[in-house]
């Protein structure tokens, strides 16, 4: 039991943003149904990081580590509905969920009643969630996009990294799915906000999510100040940064970050360092009121050797009782033997019939009364289809289950 | 003066703010964007950073404004008994609070989850903190590239071979304030439904590690630690950012073997169309270095923009690398009402970055953000019902202005 044990979704969708945006309710015991074109399924399934041969082959649906992060407590079902059979199923089982969560445009969604305009007299109590990089376009073009075009139609991608050097290219972000995540995020923290008002409205609604537009989002501090004319907007790369010593630096088993903005910050350093002679040449106050770039490569230089020699563990620990901001760069293993993630719980085993017992993230928000819970690992490719088109939809999901086989 | 009706999912969901800088009240503005009452607590004596730092108006601080439209403002000494008094009142009149102050902050201040709860107990509290409020690191504070560092998702991000860069140094706080504003909504429908409310704790370092979760698997499954690759990508090639004419870049992503034939004809290159190992994504990822080299040389001349348009024509995945000029400038951002007019405290047009979502029934965006302490009347009297009087009381005693 959790806070969306009693609501239905449907999920169809090819896409990491919509797999993403439905785990999270699942997460929250939603009772999540997966459409998946029948024989290869989801293409998330052939995605990195796959499980070596010994234990999947080449291209068995079950062997992508992706696909088992993004369908944790969902259900499948293998169904083709591109066919007259499969759209009479689909169309029943509209009529039995609460939510529907895709990746499509107007005409697609048009041809099953779904769209914005016909949602109200066809399927009134439902929410339809459609995640596209680019929100629903007037005339049904279709932009061909992925992640990384999304990424760098939205700021993130030209201002990555801080400290541009502008003969480099702007990079793509962390991993290849950011722009998913958080896309993924915004479509259900909406749909959680519609499903609270239907509680009380009894109407559904369509709910349009942009990856672009998210992403732009998530920038308002700088982007926010920039559309209303109080900070400058340039073809800079810099134009988001914060000018500064902070940065990674190499340490001597990984790498740490150190942040330093505030005169405060500097006495830390100072304290941690015992007073170094080179640290004179700078008045107390530089980081607030004399930062050039002269003193900034001068004082990188320094830290840089200084932690070059420091294990990060250590010296963040250390760092951390004096008021200076340094935290190690970890990695996923470092986050696996973390005694805070491991204190809250962060991460869960699961036991998957092809990939075996695994360790999974879970999610970083811990509700007292309705925790998220991860129960039951991603289902194996159409899993679920006779229980659930005979539950849901009756003899014309016995047809066609017969039709698969 | 009672608040206009403004529509949207969470019309009629009242949040208390108690927060700072960035990730908190960036929960609050997508709540407000959903339509909820969000009404910022506000001490005098302890201004948020953004109102102050760099700048000559607490009033009209360009950072605050920009993740603050739409909320209320009240002035509450939190330094004197009163002052807590005033807002345990007002939580006992609200559904959701919302807290990011320092660990153990807001229980030494007596408005912590045990003691809010004792007077209204089916109030969602929604506690925000680096690395969540109980455990063993919890004491440790942070800004937000930290959280990225500590996260893992840092390490992701860099040229292959070197030192990670980590993301734009803006990157964290507002991601981790989306992930508290979902969880609200979450507890909120279960309220609703059960009259029950609850303590929400929220990890802005976990938060972060949810945004590489399938760098996580690779880890579980293969025990494999991902490391800075530059614009690779495991499951497409090419997948890079190539140079174009005036300092400007364009984002190409061939996400098939189609669309590797479409480049490879709008390039003109006949050979490579030729050479069936580059048919297979697996023989495209062997030479992928000197693809990217023949990319970056036939780009490097053409127009970002004009060049985009024309690989998506043929269903090649490109983009402009959009600067904050460009993006400014965006047509599908403008087309969308992404970006949008309120109204300030003058009775002057401000342009503002609204929802990124539309919905059916969206809420109003039409106000500004607020002046300290702008709606106290408003609170104090509406809301909590004390009568002039006793309002100009609490003012003359400095408990609020």
């Amino acid at each position: 039991m959790s806070a969306l044990t009693a609501i239905k979704v449907l999920e169809i969708t090819r896409t990491v943003a919509g797999e993403y945006a439905a785990k999270l309710l699942a997460d929250f015991g939603a009772e999540v149904i997966k459409l998946e074109p029948p024989g290869c399924g989801s293409p998330t399934r052939q995605l990195a990081p796959l499980a070596d041969a010994t234990v999947a082959g080449e291209s068995d649906p079950e062997r992508s580590g992706l696909f088992a992060y993004l369908n944790t407590n969902k259900r499948s079902v293998a169904l083709d509905i591109e066919t007259h059979q499969g759209q009479a199923a689909l169309a029943q089982l509209l009529t039995r969920v609460d939510v529907l969560i895709c990746d499509r445009q107007h005409d697609w969604l048009e041809g099953l009643g779904l769209s914005a305009e016909l949602l109200e007299s066809c399927y009134p109590e439902l929410l339809v969630c459609a995640i596209t990089p680019f929100g629903q376009m007037d005339d049904d073009e279709v932009i061909p996009a992925e992640d990384l075009t999304a990424m760098h139609s939205s700021g993130w991608g030209f201002h990555t990294p801080s400290a541009a050097d502008p003969e480099r290219p702007p990079l793509k972000g962390a991993g290849r799915f950011l722009a998913s995540y958080e896309a993924g995020l915004d479509a259900a923290l909406c749909t959680a906000a519609a499903l609270f008002e239907r509680e009380a409205s009894g109407l559904g609604q369509f709910i349009d999510i942009s990856q672009q537009a998210t992403l732009a989002s998530r920038t308002d501090y700088v982007l926010g100040q920039m559309i209303a004319g109080d900070m400058n907007v340039s073809t800079e790369r810099t134009a988001y940064d914060l000018h500064g010593p902070a940065d990674i630096y190499p340490c001597k088993d990984g790498f740490v970050y150190i942040w330093m903005s505030a005169p405060a910050h500097w006495q830390a350093l100072s304290k941690m360092l015992g007073a170094p002679e080179w640290m004179n040449d700078f008045s107390e106050n530089w980081l607030e009121r004399e930062c050039t770039p002269e003193r900034v490569a001068e004082c990188r230089r320094h830290v840089g050797e200084w932690l070059a020699s420091q294990n990060k563990a250590s010296v963040a620990e250390a760092a951390q009782k004096l008021g200076l901001i340094l935290v190690p760069v970890n990695n996923p293993g470092d986050l696996m033997s973390s005694p805070q993630y491991q204190y809250r719980h962060f991460f869960t085993e699961l036991k998957h019939p092809v990939l075996g017992e695994r360790v999974y993230p879970t999610v970083p928000y811990q509700l007292s009364k309705t925790p998220a819970q991860l129960q039951a690992a991603a289902p194996l490719l159409g899993q679920h289809t006779e229980e659930i088109l005979k539950a849901e939809v009756g003899e014309v999901g016995e047809d066609v289950g017969e039709l698969e086989q | 003066m009672s608040m206009r009706k403004r529509g949207g999912p969470l019309q009629g969901v009242r949040v208390v703010e108690l927060t700072k800088v960035w990730a908190g009240p960036y929960t609050g503005k997508l709540l407000a964007f959903l339509g909820a009452e969000v009404i910022r607590v506000e001490s005098e004596g302890s201004l948020d950073v953004t109102r102050v730092y760099g700048v000559d108006d607490i009033n009209n601080a360009p950072g605050f404004k920009a993740v603050n439209p739409q909320k209320l403002s009240v002035q509450i000494d939190m330094k004197t008994e009163k002052g807590i008094a005033l807002i345990m009142d007002m939580l006992k009149e609200a559904d959701v609070v919302v807290e990011n102050l320092r660990p153990g902050a807001i229980a030494r201040l007596g408005l912590g989850y045990e003691q809010v709860a004792a007077v209204k107990p089916d109030i969602v509290y929604v506690s925000m903190g680096m690395y969540g409020s109980d455990g063993p690191l919890s004491y440790q504070t942070g800004y937000a590239p930290c959280f990225a560092a500590l996260g893992g998702l840092s390490a992701l991000v860099g040229y292959e071979g070197e030192a990670p860069t980590g993301m734009n140094i803006r990157y964290a706080d507002s991601t981790f304030g989306a992930a508290a504003a979902f969880a609200a909504c979450v507890a909120l429908l279960h309220r609703r439904r059960s009259g029950e409310g609850q303590f929400i704790d929220v990890s802005a370092v976990e938060s972060m590690t949810s945004m590489i979760g399938d760098a996580v698997m690779d880890y579980s499954l293969n025990g494999h630690v991902a490391s800075c690759d530059g614009n690779r990508h495991a499951d497409m090639a090419p997948h890079g950012v190539y140079p174009c004419a005036g300092g400007e870049w364009i984002s190409i992503a061939v996400s098939s073997d189609d669309a590797w034939r479409a480049l490879a004809a709008t390039m003109n290159a006949e050979d490579w169309l030729d050479q069936s190992e580059l048919a297979t994504l697996a023989g495209r990822k062997c030479e992928e270095a000197s693809l990217d080299k023949r990319i970056a040389d036939w780009t490097r001349n053409q127009n970002a923009e004009a060049l985009a348009l024309q690989l998506q024509q043929v269903g090649v995945a490109a983009a402009k690398s959009l600067s904050s000029l460009d993006l400014i400038a965006n047509a599908s951002l403008w087309q969308r009402g992404f970006y949008q007019e309120v109204t300030d405290q003058q009775g002057q047009q401000r342009s503002i970055l609204g929802p990124a979502w539309k919905m059916s029934r969206m809420a109003e965006v039409v106000d500004d953000a607020p002046s300290l302490g702008q709606h106290n009347a408003y609170v104090f009297g509406e809301i909590l019902g004390l009568s002039e009087d006793e309002q100009q009381q609490l003012a003359a005693a400095g408990i609020t202005r």
